[in-house]
């Protein structure tokens, strides 16, 4: 910080120049040199709010099979819904409200890895909360980032969200089954991913019934 | 909302460092914001004006510039401004390839930021 004095002995100009998105980044390159240290993949899910998340995290775990060397991370504002759902599949679970919060931070992920158990532990899913605008701000220091959108949300979300998707090193198109149904065309959103995101694959699934699950595990490079 | 979160941090910020510097009154603060964030700055100077109520930086002139959009290409290190095309839904669309070169292998180098720059004071 530097204060230059200017305009007469009473006014002043303090010189900042600091920038408060990069404490964030900061933080999540802390998050990430801790999951390097510990040998532990973290993987941001993203994605609309009822699109699927919970449900692709538990058909992942379902898989893997992993019990308690998996850590979940699940952010809402409120509820431990989630959590307790996603406990059904033996992971370790911890919940993060952030009551009015519209995103997780690197901040609150330093604050949850805290209380994680690290022996044994391999792989770390952070369950961000459901919004496919603010969490593109936030880093949390996570190696992969998928985002989860599904047919129900109608054509448009991907072209509606470029910057989401961006960031998304896997797109999962969820709810597939009902895509007749809801008169979407999911070659249409294909065509959209490879134009907003060339680098991330779209995978099309039904967490539910598991339809398309190993091509996610796949293209996040984990082994069941 | 994400404008909240970081408008309550940059008030923070302006009143910690205006009580170390005693300072009576703010007058003004200068702000420099990336196109390439999601942050609407009307949104983010309607929070700072209402959380500023109250305290010395009550009524303080805010402003803010753009910072341009600025890349690098890992491949043949070129760098250049962006000018971004302007979407229909005022999202810039980032264009991914270099425009020298053609790698995809794009750093972004500027346009990220969201810089608390400069503070005027009375003491």
């Amino acid at each position: 910080m530097k204060v230059i004095k200017s305009k007469g002995p009473e006014i002043f100009d303090i010189e900042l120049e600091k920038d408060l998105l990069a404490k964030n980044r900061l933080l999540a390159k802390r998050n990430r040199k801790i999951f390097d240290e510990k040998g532990i993949l973290a993987i941001d899910i993203m994605g609309s709010i009822g699109s699927g998340k919970t449900s692709l995290i538990k058909a992942i775990l379902r898989r893997l099979n992993m019990g308690k060397n998996v850590g979940v991370i699940a952010g809402d504002l409120t509820t431990t819904i989630d959590a307790e759902r996603i406990k059904e599949e033996g992971a370790q679970v911890i919940q993060i409200n952030t009551s009015k919060e519209c995103h997780l931070d690197a901040n609150l992920i330093q604050q949850a890895i805290k209380k994680m158990r690290f022996e044994g532990l391999k792989l770390l899913f952070i369950e961000n909360v459901g919004n496919l605008i603010c969490p593109g701000e936030f880093p949390l220091g996570a190696h992969k980032r998928v985002v989860v959108t599904s047919v129900t949300e109608g054509p448009y979300t991907l072209i509606k969200h470029p910057y989401i998707f961006r960031q998304a090193d896997v797109i999962v198109l969820n709810k597939i089954d009902l895509a007749r149904a809801m008169k979407v065309n999911p070659s249409q959103l294909e065509k959209d991913a490879l134009r907003i995101n060339p680098h991330a694959p779209l995978i099309k699934t039904n967490a539910l019934s598991g339809t398309g699950i190993q091509r996610v595990i796949q293209s996040l490079g984990l082994k069941t | 909302m994400h404008e909240f979160s970081i408008s309550s941090e940059i008030v923070r910020t302006v009143l910690e460092t205006t009580e170390k510097n005693n300072v009576k009154k703010v007058l003004s603060i200068q702000l420099e914001i990336g196109e390439l964030t999601l942050l609407n700055v009307d949104q983010v100077i309607f929070w700072m004006n209402e959380l500023f109520k109250g305290s010395i930086a009550e009524g303080a002139k805010i402003k803010c510039k753009k910072i341009k959009t600025r890349i690098r290409c890992e491949e043949c290190q070129y760098q250049c401004d962006l000018n971004l095309e302007q979407g229909d839904d005022h999202q810039p669309l980032i264009q991914y390839s270099c425009p020298k070169c053609g790698s995809l292998q794009i750093m972004i180098e500027k346009g990220k930021e969201c810089i608390l720059k400069r503070i005027q004071a009375v003491r």
